[in-house]
C-alpha cells in the first residue's frame, strides 16, 4: 500500500517514457560517475593485461639477476622500464601483475558463472516446489554454508594437485549456497504472488513460470551479488595462491607474487605491496560498478526512473 | 473533555475554528519537474464540526489529509498557503511543537489498517506507548486502563486479551477499530480519517461508520472525513467538499450537493456512486434472456476444499481450515453470475478451484461438460484458454519486470502462437481495452490501478476465452474508474459473447451486471437466485444483512437497525455447529444452533436458499 | 511452548544431518586417492619405518577397508565423544618426529587440541566483531536514515574500498607498517592481548561492508514503512521511533545475515590467523592439512559446522522472540 501511494504520487519522468526497462537501467547506471570510472579502469587494466606483454615482449618469468630489487618508478632508483619495480629474481612486477590479473579474472569469472547458474537453479527449484525437494536441497546448502571455504579448499587442493579447473571447481563449490539461499528466498515470496497464479491460470507450465516469470525477478538481486562475488573470488584465488595451493609457479598470480615478496618485505617492500595495490585497483573498479548498477536497479524497481 | 456534546453545546456559528486551511498549494518537485498536487485549497472546520471531503483517487485527497497533520514528505513541497490547527500554523512550528500538536490535538487514521501498526509489538502496547509519549506523566497503569476502556468502547471483543495481541492476529476491521482508538486515545480536538472504510468489507465498513457516528456524539472532536464514496460520506457527514485535481470545486450541505450538484464533475461522481434500488437503477439487460434455458457452461458439483495448517499451540498436529464446504453452482452460457460474501467466506478459494490451479478434495468441476479432473497436458492447456480468471490485486498480478506488451504476448506464447502474430494481436487487444501504443513499453510500477487492470484484462482477453471469472477485479478501483471498466466489460461481452462469473463483495456492482447471484458464507452457498429476487426479496437473513450494509444514495428496503449484523464471521477452523450463520443471525432459534439447514431448491433446481426460516 | 520444543528437536535433527554431510564429505576427500592410503602410517611411524611395519600400521588404522566402513567406524566414535588422536602432535602441542608404536599414548587427542585453540579463536572473533560493529553501526545507520545524501555515499564508497582490500595483503601491509616499521602494535604470534588487535582489525575490515550494507538497506526499507511514517504523525518522538520500532524491525533480517555469514566469518578468521601466525583454529587447520593430519582436519570441520548450526538455531529463536510472525 505504501508502495502504491508512493508510485501514485511520483509517476516516472516523462522523458524516460517509451524506453525499455533495460535501456532505462543502463541510462541510469551510465549516468553515475563511479560506474564510468570503474568501467574505464577495469577495461584499461584488461586491455593492458593483454597488450603490454605482447607489445613490450617482456617475459614475466624471465629473470635478470642484475636488475633485482629495482624499486617502482616513483621511488629513487626506479626506471620506466619497470614501472612497479622488480622482484628478488629481477622479474618485472608490472608484467607479472598483469598476467596475474588475467588468471584472476578468468578464474573468478568462470567460477561466478558456474555458481550463479548452479546456486540459483537449486534455489529456484527448492523454493518453487517446496516440501521434500526443498528440505533436501536446503540441508545440502546448509552443510555447504557451514563449512568455511578455506577448510574445504585447502583440504581438496592439498590432497590433489591444484590445477586451474580444480581451483575453479573448489571456489564454485564453496560459493553456490549463498546464491541458492537468495534465490530460494525470493522464489518463496514470488511464488505466492498473484502474477504467478495468473500465469498458472493462463496455462503456463511450472518450468515456464520458473524460468520466464520468477527467474527474471530473482536474477537481478543475485546478479548484483555476482558482480561483488567476482571481486571476492579474485581475492580467494589470490589467497589460494598465497597459501601455495593456487595456480602453481612459474605462472605468476597475485597470491604467489605476494607470498614470494613477503620474504623480502624488509629489503624490498614493494614486491609484496605493489601487486596487491594493483589487485586492489582492479577490485575497486569492479565493486564500484556493482554498487552503481545496484543503485540504478533500485531506482528502476521503485518507479523513480 | 469526555462530557457528551449535547444540545447545550453552542450553535455552529459560535464555535471556534479548530482547523483552518488557507490557499494551500502543494507541488511535486523533482529535478526540473514541477507538478501541482493541491492548488489553492481553503476551508475551515469548527470545533466538533464534521466535514466530508470527497474525491477520486488522484484528486489529492491523501496528500491533503496528510498535510493537515503537517506531513508533506519528499518529493512534495508546500509552496504557498497555510494549515493552522487551533490557531497555530503548522509550517511555523518547531519539530518538537509539531510533534506535541500531532499527538494531542490531531488524530490521524490512514486507509491501510494492515500497515498502520508495527508488526513486532502488541497493539495495546503501541497505543499505550503513544499516549505516554504525547501526554507526559501518564503512568503505565493509567495508560493501559484508558486504552482498555477505549478498546471496549469501539467494541473490540475481550479487549483485555486483545491488548497483548499482535497486529497479524487482528482482522482488517479490528485493526481499523484499533487505529481509531489510537487516534482518539489522547482526546484530540480533530480527527482526520483518510478513506478508512475503503479496504473493508461492506458489513465491517458499515459497523465502522456506525461506530464513528456514535463516537462523534460521545467525544468532543471535529472530524475531517476523506472518502471516494459519496454514500459513505452521506451516512456520516453534514457538509461536503468536492475535491478534483487538487482544487475544491464545490462545497455545501450534503442534501443540497447530492440533490442539486452545481458542477458537472460532482454530478458524475454522484452518478457513478453505487445504486441498488430505486427507479433509475439499471439492472442487466439479459435478465430475461437468461431465463431461456441455455447450455450449462460451467458446472460445479459439491466441491470441497480443506487446508491443513500446523497448530502452534501444540507439540504436533494440524488444524483444518474448511475453506470450501460443499459448493454446487451452474453457470450457463451468456449469463452473468455473481458470487458475493465477506472476506474469508471462501470466495477466493473457490475461484482458485474454478480456475483449476488447485484441485478440489471432493466433488466435480465440469467445463462444457468435460470433467476438469480428467484432462491432462495439451487437452488441459487447450481447455484453460477457454476460461480465464482476472485477479483481485492489480498491484501484484502483473509480473513486475515485464513491460505491458511483453506481458500480453506471454499469454499467446504459452499457447504457442507465433511471435509476429502475437505482436499484432497484442497490439489489437491493447487498443480494445483502452491502452495506448506508448504504454507498451511501460513497467507496471508506474501505472495506475485502472491501467494495470486493463493490462490484466488484455492479457486474458487475448486468448479469446468463453468464460471470464472476475475475482474482485474491480474492488480496488474508485467508482469512476470502476464504471468505465464495467462499460468495457459490457462492450466486450456484446462483441465476443463472453460469460462472466463476478466474484465480489461489492453488491452494487453485482446488482448492475449480474443476472444471477449466489451468496456465500463460511464456505457454503447460502442463497442462489435471480437478480430481482436476491435484491428485492432475499430468503436468507444473511443476504438481508449484507444488503442493508451497502452504502447507497437511494433508500433500501431493509432497515439497517433490524438487519445489520454485529461482529465478524467465525473462523473457518472452528465452524459453528448447526447453521454457520446462527452465531450472528438476528433471527436465530434453537433449531439453527443444533442442525444445519439444507439447501432447498426450487424453480428448475436453480433458485435456492439454505435457511431454516427462509423469507422470515 | 510446545512448538518451541518441536522446533528445537527438528533443528537439532537437521543440524546432525548437516554435520553428517560435512564430515562425510571431508572424510571421503581425504581418502579419495587410494594410492596414498599409507600416508598416515608413514607419518606416524616416521621415515625410518620398514614397508612391512607401514603396511601393518595401515591395516591397523583401517585404511584398507572401504571408505563407508571406515566412515561408519569413525562416526560411531564421534557420537561417543571421541574425535580421535592426532597423527603427529604430542600432548604438549609439539610435533613429534619419528616415533614408535609404544609412545602413541603421548599423541594429543583432537578434542584437546581444538579446545586449546578455541579460546584464542573466540577471542579473536569477538574482538573482530566488536571492531566491525564500531565501524559498521554508525555508518550503516547514518546511511540508512539519509538515503541519497552524503552519509549514504560515504557508506557506499567506504564499503567498496573495504571489500576491495584483499585480507591477506592488508594483513601483510599492516604488520609491515605498524609492527615492523613503526612498532606501534605487536603482531605475528601471540604473547598477550595486544597481539589480537591487528588481526582482529583485518577481519573487521573484511566483515564491516556486509554489516554496513545490510544495516543501511534494512533501515532504509524500514523507515519507508507506513507504520513508521504514521508513528511520526501519531506524535511519537523520532528517537523513540528509531529505538523502539526501526531497530526491532531490522533485527530479524540482520540476524539472519549474521547467521548465514558465520561460516564466512570463521573462514576469514582462519586465513588471518595463518598470516599472523596466531595460535588458534586457523593455524591448527593449516598445519593439520599440510601435515596430512586427518583426524584433526575432520574434527575441525565437524566443529565449524556445529558452530554454524548452533548459531543459526539461536538466530531463529531470537528472531521469533523479536518478531511474532517469524515461524519456527
Amino acid at each position: 500500500m505504501t508502495d502504491m501511494t508512493a508510485s501514485a504520487l511520483t509517476p516516472p519522468r516523462a522523458s524516460t517514457r517509451g524506453l525499455s526497462p533495460a535501456a532505462r537501467l543502463w541510462r541510469e547506471t551510465w549516468g553515475q560517475r563511479e560506474f564510468r570510472f570503474g568501467l574505464i579502469l577495469i577495461l584499461t587494466l584488461i586491455a593492458a593485461s593483454i597488450l603490454v606483454p605482447l607489445v613490450t615482449g617482456i617475459d614475466p618469468a624471465k629473470m635478470q639477476i642484475k636488475d633485482k630489487y629495482l624499486p617502482p618508478v616513483f621511488l629513487p632508483g626506479g626506471t620506466w622500464a619497470h614501472i612497479l619495480g622488480t622482484d628478488h629474481l629481477g622479474r618485472d612486477l608490472f608484467v607479472r601483475s598483469l598476467i596475474g590479473l588475467q588468471y584472476a579474472l578468468g578464474i573468478s569469472f568462470t567460477t561466478v558463472i558456474l555458481m550463479f547458474l548452479f546456486g540459483s537453479m537449486v534455489g529456484l527449484v527448492s523454493g518453487y516446489f517446496g516440501k521434500v525437494v526443498d528440505a533436501l536441497l536446503m540441508r545440502l546448502t546448509d552443510a555447504q554454508l557451514s563449512i568455511p571455504l578455506i577448510i574445504l579448499a585447502i583440504t581438496l587442493l592439498t590432497v590433489s594437485r591444484p590445477t586451474v579447473p580444480l581451483i575453479i571447481f573448489v571456489l564454485a563449490v564453496s560459493g553456490w549456497p549463498v546464491y541458492a539461499r537468495v534465490a530460494r528466498g525470493v522464489t518463496l515470496s514470488e511464488r505466492n504472488k498473484e502474477y504467478v497464479r495468473a500465469a498458472q491460470i493462463l496455462g503456463a507450465s511450472h518450468w515456464r513460470i520458473i524460468l520466464t516469470m520468477i527467474a527474471p525477478n530473482i536474477l537481478p538481486p543475485i546478479a548484483f551479488v555476482a558482480v561483488l562475488d567476482l571481486a571476492r573470488m579474485m581475492i580467494f584465488e589470490a589467497i589460494l595462491g598465497f597459501m601455495s595451493i593456487g595456480v602453481q609457479p612459474p605462472t605468476p598470480t597475485f597470491g604467489n607474487i605476494i607470498a614470494d615478496g613477503r620474504k623480502y618485505l624488509i629489503n624490498a617492500w614493494w614486491i609484496a605491496t605493489m601487486p596487491g595495490g594493483f589487485l586492489l585497483l582492479a577490485l575497486l573498479s569492479i565493486n564500484l560498478m556493482g554498487a552503481s548498477l545496484e543503485r540504478a536497479r533500485n531506482k528502476l524497481f521503485s518507479g523513480q526512473i | 473533555m469526555n462530557a457528551p456534546a449535547t444540545s447545550s453545546s453552542p450553535a455552529r456559528s459560535e464555535r471556534e475554528t479548530i482547523l483552518a486551511v488557507e490557499d494551500l498549494g502543494i507541488e511535486l518537485v523533482r529535478g526540473a519537474e514541477r507538478r501541482a498536487i493541491l492548488d489553492g485549497v481553503s476551508f475551515a472546520v469548527p470545533e466538533r464540526g464534521l466535514i466530508g471531503i470527497i474525491g477520486e483517487s488522484g484528486s489529492g485527497k491523501t496528500v491533503l489529509g496528510r498535510a493537515l497533520t503537517g506531513w508533506v514528505p519528499e518529493p512534495l513541497r508546500q509552496t504557498r498557503g497555510s494549515v493552522a490547527v487551533a490557531g497555530r500554523k503548522l509550517s511555523q512550528l518547531t519539530n518538537e511543537e509539531l510533534r506535541q500538536l500531532r499527538g494531542r490535538t490531531v488524530g490521524y487514521i490512514g486507509s491501510d489498517p494492515g500497515t498502520s501498526f508495527d508488526p513486532t509489538l502488541p497493539i495495546g502496547v503501541q497505543i499505550a506507548q503513544k499516549l505516554r509519549a504525547v501526554v507526559p506523566h501518564t503512568g503505565w497503569a493509567a495508560a493501559k486502563k484508558r486504552v482498555l476502556d477505549l478498546l471496549d468502547q469501539v467494541r473490540i471483543p475481550s479487549a483485555a486479551r486483545r491488548f497483548d495481541e499482535y497486529p497479524y492476529q487482528f482482522s482488517g476491521g479490528m485493526l481499523q477499530r484499533a487505529a481509531i482508538v489510537d487516534a482518539l486515545v489522547a482526546q484530540p480536538k480533530i480527527l482526520i480519517c483518510d478513506n478508512i472504510t475503503q479496504p473493508l468489507d461492506v458489513t465491517i465498513a458499515a459497523q465502522i461508520v456506525r461506530l464513528l457516528r456514535g463516537l462523534e456524539r460521545d467525544l468532543a472532536t471535529a472530524i475531517v472525513f476523506f472518502t471516494s464514496s459519496v454514500p459513505v460520506a452521506k451516512e456520516l457527514i453534514d457538509d461536503l467538499i468536492i475535491l478534483d485535481k487538487g482544487r475544491i470545486i464545490e462545497r455545501g450541505p450534503k442534501d443540497r450537493v447530492i440533490a442539486r450538484p452545481a458542477e458537472a464533475h460532482t454530478r458524475r461522481l454522484i452518478d457513478s456512486s453505487p445504486r441498488i434500488w430505486g427507479k433509475d437503477v439499471d439492472v442487466p439487460r439479459n435478465t430475461t434472456a437468461a431465463a431461456l434455458p441455455s447450455d450449462v457452461l460451467l458446472s460445479v458439483e459439491d466441491v470441497v476444499k480443506t487446508y491443513r495448517v500446523p497448530d502452534r499451540t501444540r507439540f504436533s498436529g494440524t488444524l483444518e481450515v474448511k475453506a470450501v464446504r460443499g459448493v454446487t453452482l451452474d453457470i450457463r452460457a451468456g449469463e452473468n453470475v455473481g458470487l458475493v460474501g465477506e472476506s474469508g467466506c471462501g470466495k477466493s478459494t473457490l475461484s482458485r478451484l474454478l480456475s483449476w490451479i488447485e484441485t478440489p478434495d471432493r466433488g466435480h468441476i465440469r467445463f462444457q461438460g468435460k470433467d476438469m479432473a480428467g484432462l491432462r497436458g495439451k487437452e488441459l492447456l487447450a481447455m484453460r484458454r477457454k476460461f480465464q480468471l482476472l485477479l483481485q490485486d492489480p498491484y501484484n498480478c502483473l509480473p513486475p519486470h515485464l513491460s505491458v506488451a511483453k506481458t500480453i504476448r506471454t499469454s499467446l506464447d504459452i499457447h504457442g502462437v507465433k511471435r509476429a502474430e502475437a505482436r499484432e494481436r497484442a497490439r489489437a487487444v491493447m487498443h480494445e481495452v483502452g491502452l495506448k501504443d506508448d504504454d507498451a513499453e511501460r513497467l507496471p510500477i508506474g501505472m495506475s490501478a485502472g491501467q494495470r487492470q486493463r493490462v490484466n484484462i488484455a492479457r486474458a482477453l487475448v486468448l479469446e476465452p468463453t468464460l471470464l471469472i472476475l475475482d474482485e477485479t474491480l474492488s480496488s478501483l474508485d467508482p469512476a474508474e470502476q464504471s468505465r471498466l464495467i462499460d468495457l466489460f459490457e462492450r466486450l461481452q456484446a462483441k465476443h459473447g463472453l460469460t462472466y462469473l463476478v466474484i465480489s463483495h461489492d453488491l452494487a456492482l453485482v446488482r448492475k451486471v449480474c443476472s444471477r447471484v449466489a451468496v456465500m458464507y463460511l464456505g457454503k452457498i447460502v442463497e442462489n437466485a435471480g437478480n430481482a429476487r436476491i435484491f428485492d426479496n432475499p430468503g436468507n437473513p444473511y443476504t438481508r444483512a449484507l444488503l442493508s450494509a451497502v452504502p447507497v444514495l437511494d433508500k433500501g428496503p431493509f432497515n439497517p437497525a433490524e438487519c445489520l449484523v454485529d461482529g465478524e464471521p467465525p473462523s473457518p477452523i472452528n465452524v459453528p455447529k448447526g447453521c454457520s450463520f446462527a452465531t450472528r443471525c438476528p433471527k436465530a432459534a434453537d433449531l439453527c444452533r443444533s442442525s444445519e439447514p439444507l439447501f432447498s431448491t426450487s424453480e428448475q433446481n436453480r433458485n435456492g436458499v439454505a435457511c431454516h426460516f427462509p423469507y422470515h | 511452548m510446545g512448538f518451541v520444543l518441536r522446533f528445537l528437536l527438528r533443528r537439532l535433527a537437521q543440524g546432525v544431518v548437516i554435520m553428517l554431510i560435512v564430515s562425510m564429505a571431508i572424510f571421503t576427500i581425504l581418502r579419495w586417492d587410494d594410492s596414498k592410503k599409507d600416508t598416515p602410517a608413514r607419518l606416524i611411524l616416521g621415515p625410518m619405518a620398514t614397508q612391512d611395519a607401514i603396511d601393518r600400521k595401515t591395516e591397523e588404522l583401517g585404511f584398507n577397508d572401504p571408505i563407508p566402513t571406515q566412515y561408519l567406524a569413525y562416526i560411531i566414535k564421534v557420537f561417543e565423544g571421541d574425535l580421535g588422536t592426532s597423527y603427529i602432535r604430542a600432548e604438549s602441542g609439539m610435533s613429534l618426529g619419528a616415533t614408535q608404536d609404544d609412545i602413541q599414548t603421548q599423541r594429543a587427542s583432537v578434542l584437546r587440541l581444538m579446545l586449546g585453540a578455541l579460546p584464542m579463536t573466540l577471542q579473536l572473533a569477538a574482538v573482530a566483531l566488536l571492531i566491525a560493529m564500531l565501524i559498521a553501526v554508525p555508518i550503516g545507520v547514518a546511511a540508512g536514515l539519509n538515503q541519497g545524501h552524503w552519509p549514504d555515499r560515504l557508506a557506499v564508497y567506504l564499503s567498496s574500498v573495504f571489500v576491495s582490500l584483499p585480507n591477506f595483503w592488508l594483513g601483510i601491509v599492516l604488520a609491515f607498517l605498524l609492527t615492523a616499521q613503526l612498532g606501534w602494535l605487536p603482531s605475528i604470534g601471540y604473547r598477550g592481548f595486544t597481539y589480537t588487535i591487528l588481526p582482529a582489525t583485518v577481519i573487521a575490515i573484511e566483515m564491516a561492508p556486509l554489516f554496513i550494507r545490510s544495516l543501511s538497506v534494512s533501515i532504509a526499507a524500514a523507515v519507508r514503512q507506513n507504520f513508521i511514517a504514521l508513528a511520526h504523525v501519531r506524535g511519537i518522538p523520532s528517537h523513540t521511533i528509531f529505538l523502539r520500532n526501526v531497530l526491532r524491525n531490522i533485527a530479524v533480517p540482520n540476524l539472519n545475515l549474521f547467521g548465514v555469514q558465520i561460516g564466512a566469518l570463521v573462514g576469514g578468521v582462519l586465513i588471518v590467523e595463518y598470516i599472523f601466525d596466531y595460535p588458534g583454529f586457523g593455524l591448527l587447520t593449516v598445519q593439520a592439512v599440510s601435515q596430512r593430519d586427518y583426524p584433526v582436519i575432520q574434527g575441525i570441520s565437524i566443529i565449524s559446522s556445529a558452530i554454524f548450526v548452533i548459531a543459526n538455531i539461536l538466530v531463529d529463536l531470537v528472531s521469533a522472540k523479536i518478531d511474532p510472525r517469524v515461524e519456527l
